[in-house]
Order: structure tokens, then C-alpha cells, then sequence
């Protein structure tokens, strides 16, 4: 197979873009892809102050090393979530990169603020994953609304934006969907948040840390066995060998045509309030991060 | 010999001879695009002929939490 740009002997074939690339072409293809996926959704400017908020997986360094390339002013967050070996060697890869690469990072650690993950599971009798997911996503916001970043960027990619999609609509979670996509806008206490990589493949992603020789966290969570997100991947993949741009069709025809029904449903919906702990929206007097660490200091 | 190394199991795989890559992951079980193929610092296209020697890695790209 030849590069369809250059060529020469191609390295990566896309069937969903019927065409392949060699490394280099692959490097232009990419980094337009994430620029496309930014401008075309008014996800941020150079003039923003970004908070890009890292794991050490593939898709957050990857996504790290494009917005350098790209010239954007991006500052790492690494959320240490204490669990024994991978936590150790998640923030050691973030820290070993950052510091190669001369990137500002912060490094939060979840135990400082009461919320050690391992006691969170076993104390908590809901899918860990979903848990972990809100504590991370309540600090990265929290942490860039109190250090004066307006947006925050997260490595999420094509995949995972249609796995979620496919979760949604199987439940028809209205508010889910409307407010699913690659922004969503500043209110009150919540910053801005942004997915860069909203039209790029994991594959593409995994292509482009191997190319650019990013060593990232190849093993996976010790407790994420069993995740129903892994399951609808797998399902989707299926589908898109069958017909390949069919995640791309589904989750832009989705953006163009479903999101705005369901936004225009959810319009009356009544305004988050205040939580009474920390001050951060929440849609019950307190919210799900301060109940759980009342839980945990019962 | 051919040496296959699963990254994701650690599982060691060896074939006499495998005609291209597209006939190693049908052996494997798996779709182009849900594996890198390596072989040394390149990338190997499912077209791409693979002979009787060489030592082949096989990266998942499925993120799993």
C-alpha cells in the first residue's frame, strides 16, 4: 500500500478515509484532524488558557504532544487516584514526559482530599468506574475554575465519544444527550470543556504515540474489568468493519440533527444549584463528590 | 520463525511462515484496526508480506479504563 500524499511505502491504512499514509504524511493528517475538530466546533484559541488533564494513556499524551505542535497554551493536570502500582506508574509516565518535554504539569493527589480511590470501592457499592469517573471530573473542573484556566481539555477520542453516545441512546437519557459533544460551554462554576480529539479513531491515536515515540501506560486499570463501555467498543467496531465512517456519520449526523432536539427538550429544565459542602453545581443540595467523602469519614 | 509477541497478555505466538499480515491477524483473531502491528520501529499495513523470520509485536489500541 502507498501513501496517498507522498507515495511512498504507507505505515497506516484508515479504511474509513479509504486511503493510507506513511509517517510523515500521517504526522500532517493528524495534527489537521485536531485543528478541524477545534475550529469547527469553537472549542478554544490560541488567546485561551488551556488545562489539559492527563492519565498517562495514549490519548491524553498524544493529545499533549499535538496542542505543543499546534502552539497552544496548554498546562498538564495529572489526578493521582492511590492505587497501588498504577496509580505509581501512571503519574511516573506523566511526570517523565512532562518533564522531557519541558510542559508545566500539577499533579493532584485524590487521598489528599479524602478520597483515596481503594477506600472509595470499598466503600461505595456502585460500578467503581462510573465513581472514580465523577471524583476525577469534579477535581479537574475544580481545580482549573481555582487556578484561573478557562478550559479544560480532555483526551477523550472518536471512540469514546461514540461508546458513550451508543450508552446514551440505548437508555434515551435525555439530558445525557443533550448535553453530549466535543464542547461544553462555561456556567457558573463549571469551566469549559473541550475534546480535541473528537475526530480522531483510538486507532489513530495509538498510531501517532507509536510514531512519535511516546511511551504512555500500556496496562489497564486494575479495577476497570468489566466496564460496559469496553463491551458497546467492541460492538461498534463490529459495525464500522462493515461499514467503514460509520462512528464518524453516526456522531456528526447526531451533533447536526439529535443533539439540538434534545437540547430544545431539555430547555426547561431547572438551573443546577449550589452544593451546600463545596459550592461547585450540583443538581441535589450536595453533591455526589462531597456524599461520597461523607461516606468514607462516617 | 516467526515470533509474535501479544503486548496486552504477554503471550508469545511462533508461525513457520505467515504470507502477510492480513493472514496473521485472521490466525489472531483480529481486525486491522484494533491492533498496531510493529515490526522494529515501523508499522506494518494489512498488505503487507510478512516470510518465513522476523519478530512481530502486536499493541491493542482499545483503551480499557
Amino acid at each position: 500500500m502507498k501513501c496517498r500524499r507522498c507515495s511512498e511505502l504507507a505505515q497506516v491504512r484508515l479504511p474509513s478515509h479509504h486511503t493510507g499514509f506513511c509517517a510523515s504524511c500521517f504526522e500532517t493528517y493528524f495534527l489537521r484532524q485536531v485543528e478541524r475538530g477545534i475550529h469547527e466546533h469553537k472549542q478554544f484559541s490560541k488567546e485561551d488558557r488551556l488545562l489539559l488533564a492527563v492519565s498517562g494513556g495514549k490519548d491524553s499524551l498524544g493529545l499533549l504532544l499535538a496542542l505543543s505542535k499546534l502552539e497552544y497554551d496548554v498546562t498538564a493536570l495529572h489526578i493521582d487516584l492511590g492505587i497501588p502500582v498504577s496509580s505509581q506508574s501512571a503519574r511516573s509516565t506523566v511526570e517523565a514526559y512532562c518533564a522531557a518535554h519541558s510542559i508545566k504539569l500539577h499533579v493532584l493527589e485524590t487521598t489528599e482530599k479524602g478520597l483515596p480511590i481503594p477506600e472509595v470501592k470499598k466503600r461505595v457499592n456502585r460500578p467503581i468506574c462510573s465513581v472514580c469517573g465523577k471524583i476525577k471530573r469534579h477535581w479537574f473542573n475544580r481545580f482549573a475554575y481555582e487556578n484561573g484556566y478557562n478550559v479544560l481539555a480532555t483526551g477523550h477520542n472518536l471512540d469514546d465519544e461514540v461508546a458513550r453516545l451508543f450508552a446514551n441512546t440505548l437508555r434515551w437519557d435525555q439530558a445525557y444527550l443533550a448535553g453530549q459533544g466535543p464542547v461544553s460551554p462555561a456556567e457558573g462554576r463549571f469551566v469549559r470543556k473541550v475534546k480535541p480529539l473528537c475526530r480522531l479513531t483510538e486507532y489513530e491515536t495509538a498510531v501517532w504515540c507509536f510514531l512519535n515515540g511516546i511511551e504512555h501506560v500500556l496496562a489497564a486499570c486494575p479495577y476497570s474489568a468489566g466496564a460496559s463501555f469496553t463491551g458497546h467498543k467492541k460492538l461498534l467496531a463490529d459495525l464500522e468493519e462493515r461499514s467503514p465512517g460509520m462512528k464518524m456519520q453516526f456522531y456528526e449526523h447526531f451533533l447536526q440533527r439529535g443533539k439540538p432536539a434534545f437540547q430544545a427538550i431539555r430547555a426547561e429544565a431547572p438551573p443546577l444549584n449550589e452544593c451546600a459542602r463545596c459550592g461547585y453545581p450540583s443538581s441535589m443540595e450536595v453533591c455526589g463528590v462531597c456524599r461520597i467523602k461523607e461516606q468514607l469519614e462516617a | 520463525m516467526v515470533r509474535v509477541l501479544i503486548e496486552s497478555t504477554g503471550e508469545q505466538r511462533e508461525f513457520r511462515a505467515l504470507k502477510s499480515v492480513t493472514q496473521l491477524l485472521n490466525r489472531l483473531g483480529l481486525k486491522s484496526t484494533e491492533v498496531l502491528v510493529i515490526r522494529g520501529r515501523e508499522l506494518l499495513t494489512p498488505d503487507r508480506m510478512i516470510g518465513h523470520e522476523g519478530d512481530i509485536r502486536i499493541r491493542h489500541v482499545v483503551s480499557r479504563g
